[in-house]
C-alpha cells in the first residue's frame, strides 16, 4: 500500500462520524425541523381563501380555535370534537390494551403452533389502514354488510341496522375497526416484554403459594411496565393523529358526530382551505401529544426512550 | 418421553397446578387457551375473508340478498376490470417505486448513523439521538399544512424542477420523515447488541474503520437491516393521509388512494373496491406470513428498550 493510500484511509477514518451521522442529521433537519418551524409560523397567519394573500394575525387562530367567534365561552366545535377524540382514543386504547394483554398472555404459554398463531394475529396491523377502514365500512354496510347479514341470518335482530347513520353506532363501529387494526401491535410489544420475565421468579412465587392474580401483579407486571408504557404511548399518540380509518369509514359523520381532531384538522386545512387554523390545531395536537407522553412517563416512572 | 414430561412439567408449573394429580385440568387449560386463541383468530380473519370473497363475486352477487358467505360463482372479472378501466398498473408502479426508494434511503442512512450512535461518543451525541427520537413523536398529521405548503410552492425545495406537488419525490421525501427516526433507533439498538470485540478484531486484522464496518459489522447486522427494511417498506406502502394531500393524479397516486377512489359520494363500487383492496393488502399479507419474525424483532427493538 502506498503512502498516499494510507493517508487517504486515515483521513476517511477521521471523517467516519460526520460522514455516517451527517446525512441523517441534515435529512432530519430538512424534513422535520423545517416543517415543524413552518407549522408554528403558519399558525400565526390568516390566508385569504380567494386571493391567497397572507396576513399576520398573531394568536388569533388559536383564539378562534379555542374560544370560537364569540358568544359562548368556548368554541362548541372544539369542545365537541375534543370529546369525540377522547371517547374514540379512550375506548379504542383501553379495549385493545386489555384484549392485547389477554392474547399476549395466552400466546406466551408453551403451546404448539405458537409461531403460526402469532403470524395469524399480526396480519391486521400490517394491512393498509385505508383498506381496513373500507373493509369495515363494507362489514357495517346497512343492506349488504356482513354484520347485518350474520345478525339477521342467525335471527339475532329482526331489522337491519344502519350502523354508520347513527352517531353512537358509527363511533362504536370506528372503535371496533380501530381495535381490530391495532390490537396486534399491543400483542407484539407485550409479548416481547413477557419474554423478559425470569422463569425462576414464577417458581419462587409458586413456592410462596401466590395466587394467579398476585403472581401477575407482583411478578409479571413489574417486568412488563416498560412495554406497557411503550405500547400505550404509541397507541395513544397514533390514535390522536390517525385520520385514515375515520376518514374512509365516516368522514366524521353522520353530521359531525364522529368528527375527531385529526379529521377536523384535515377538513379545516384542506377542505375548507384555512391553513392558519389547521396549523393552530396542529400546534395544539403537538402540545397535547408531548403532554400525554410526559404524563405516562410519570405514571410508569421510566423514560420511554432511554438507552 | 422424558422431554415430553418435562415440557408438561414446565407447563403445569407455570400454570401453578399440582403436577401429580391434575393432568385433566392441564389438558383443560390447554384446550381453553387454544379455544380462546382460535376464536380470536377466527374473528380477526373473518373481515379479511369477507372482503376476499367479495372481490371474487360478480357485481350482481355482491348486491343480492340474502348475503352469501361462501363463493359459488367465483370470478376474477373484478381484478381484470380494475386494470382495464383504471390505471391500476400506474398506481401499483407508484406504490412500488415510492416504497422501495424510501426503504433504500431509510435503511442506508439509518444503518450508518445507527452504528455510529451505538459506538461513538461524539459531541452532543446523546442530545442528537434524543431529538431524533422526539421527532418520532411529532404527530405527522399536524404537519400536513407545512408539508402541503412546502411541496406546492416552487421556491424552496422544488426551485430547480418546479413544484413537487403530485410527484413521487414528494411522497418519498415525506415517507423518509416517518421512517428515518424509527430506523435509526432500531439499528442503534441492534448494534448495541453486537459485541464490540468484533470491531476490535477488525482493527487488529488491519481493517480501516470503513472496511471493518462493511466487511465485519454489516454482515452480522443483516437481521436488523431486514427488520428495518420490511417495516419501512410496509409503512410507506400503506400510507394514506399524505398521499391524499400531496398527490392528485395517477402520476403519483399510490394504491391506498386508488382504493379510496372507489368510494363516490352516495355509491360505493364494493366488488371492485374489494379487488383493489386485496392488491393493496398483498404485500402486508405476504410479509406477515413469511417475515413475521423480522417484523416482530424490528418492532420490539424499535419500541422497547433492550
Amino acid at each position: 500500500m502506498t503512502e498516499s493510500q494510507h493517508s487517504l484511509r486515515r483521513r476517511l477514518d477521521k471523517l467516519f462520524v460526520p460522514l455516517t451521522v451527517g446525512p441523517t442529521l441534515l435529512w432530519i433537519a430538512g424534513i422535520i425541523v423545517y416543517p415543524t418551524a413552518k407549522l408554528l409560523w403558519s399558525s400565526l397567519f390568516f390566508t385569504n381563501p380567494i386571493t391567497g394573500a397572507k396576513e399576520f394575525v398573531g394568536l388569533r387562530n388559536f383564539r378562534r380555535l379555542l374560544l370560537g367567534d364569540g358568544g359562548s365561552l368556548l368554541n362548541p366545535n372544539f369542545v365537541s370534537f375534543t370529546w369525540h377524540t377522547i371517547v374514540y382514543v379512550g375506548f379504542s386504547v383501553s379495549i385493545s390494551f386489555l384484549l392485547g394483554l389477554g392474547v399476549a398472555l395466552l400466546l406466551n404459554k408453551d403451546l404448539k403452533g405458537r409461531g403460526w398463531l402469532r403470524t395469524a394475529v399480526i396480519v391486521p396491523w400490517i394491512l393498509p389502514y385505508v383498506m381496513s377502514g373500507l373493509m369495515w365500512r363494507w362489514m357495517f354496510q346497512a343492506q349488504y354488510g356482513a354484520i347485518n347479514g350474520v345478525l339477521m341470518q342467525t335471527g339475532l335482530i329482526g331489522n337491519k341496522i344502519a350502523f354508520l347513520s347513527d352517531g353512537t353506532l358509527a363511533m362504536m363501529a370506528l372503535i371496533i375497526a380501530d381495535v381490530w387494526v391495532f390490537t396486534p401491535f399491543i400483542i407484539i410489544i407485550l409479548l416481547a416484554g413477557l419474554q423478559n420475565v425470569p422463569e425462576q421468579l414464577y417458581d419462587a412465587a409458586e413456592v410462596d403459594g401466590a395466587s394467579r392474580w398476585s403472581r401477575f401483579w407482583n411478578v409479571t407486571y413489574p417486568f412488563l411496565k416498560p412495554s406497557i408504557l411503550v405500547a400505550l404511548t404509541i397507541r395513544i399518540i397514533f390514535d390522536i393523529r390517525a385520520l385514515d380509518l375515520v376518514w374512509v369509514m365516516t368522514q366524521g359523520g353522520p353530521g359531525t358526530e364522529t368528527e375527531v381532531w385529526a379529521s377536523w384538522l384535515y377538513r379545516t386545512a384542506q377542505v375548507f382551505n384555512k391553513p392558519g387554523e389547521g396549523a393552530a390545531l396542529g400546534v395544539v395536537m403537538l402540545a397535547v401529544t408531548f403532554g400525554i407522553v410526559a404524563v405516562l412517563y410519570k405514571i410508569f416512572g421510566e423514560t420511554p426512550y432511554e438507552s | 418421553m422424558s422431554t415430553e414430561t418435562s415440557r408438561f412439567g414446565r407447563l403445569t408449573d407455570s400454570l401453578g397446578l399440582d403436577t401429580d394429580n391434575e393432568w385433566p385440568s392441564v389438558v383443560r387449560e390447554r384446550l381453553v387457551s387454544y379455544g380462546l386463541l382460535g376464536l380470536y383468530v377466527f374473528v380477526v380473519w373473518f373481515p379479511i375473508y369477507y372482503i376476499l370473497i367479495t372481490s371474487f363475486k360478480p357485481t350482481s352477487d355482491v348486491l343480492s340478498l340474502p348475503i352469501t358467505f361462501f363463493p359459488h360463482d367465483a370470478t376474477i372479472q373484478n381484478y381484470v376490470d380494475i386494470f382495464n378501466n383504471r390505471p391500476f398498473e400506474m398506481y401499483t408502479l407508484n406504490s412500488l417505486i415510492v416504497a422501495s426508494t424510501t426503504t433504500v434511503i431509510v435503511v442506508t442512512l439509518g444503518t450508518l448513523s445507527g452504528y455510529t450512535f451505538s459506538r461513538y461518543d461524539f459531541m452532543g451525541n446523546k442530545a442528537l439521538l434524543l431529538s431524533i427520537i422526539a421527532a418520532r413523536m411529532i404527530p405527522p398529521i399536524a404537519l400536513i399544512v407545512p408539508f402541503f405548503q412546502i411541496m406546492s410552492q416552487p421556491p424552496l425545495i422544488g426551485g430547480i424542477t418546479g413544484s413537487l406537488y403530485d410527484t413521487r419525490i414528494a411522497l418519498i421525501l415525506t415517507y423518509t420523515f416517518f421512517n428515518l427516526p424509527f430506523a435509526v433507533w432500531i439499528m442503534k439498538n441492534y448494534f448495541d447488541g453486537v459485541p464490540e470485540s468484533l470491531d476490535e478484531q477488525a482493527k487488529v486484522d488491519g481493517c480501516s474503520t470503513w472496511e471493518g464496518f462493511v466487511k465485519i459489522i454489516l454482515p452480522v447486522a443483516k437481521p436488523g437491516i431486514a427488520a428495518t427494511a420490511i417495516l419501512a417498506f410496509i409503512f410507506s406502502w400503506n400510507e394514506f393521509v399524505f398521499a391524499l394531500v400531496l398527490t392528485s393524479s395517477e402520476q403519483a397516486q399510490t394504491l391506498p388512494i386508488a382504493v379510496s377512489l372507489f368510494v363516490a359520494d352516495d355509491f360505493v363500487d364494493w366488488a371492485h373496491l374489494a379487488a383493489g383492496g386485496m392488491i393493496a393488502a398483498l404485500p402486508g399479507i405476504l410479509f406477515g406470513l413469511f417475515f413475521q419474525r423480522y417484523i416482530v424483532s424490528g418492532l420490539t427493538q424499535g419500541a422497547v428498550k433492550e
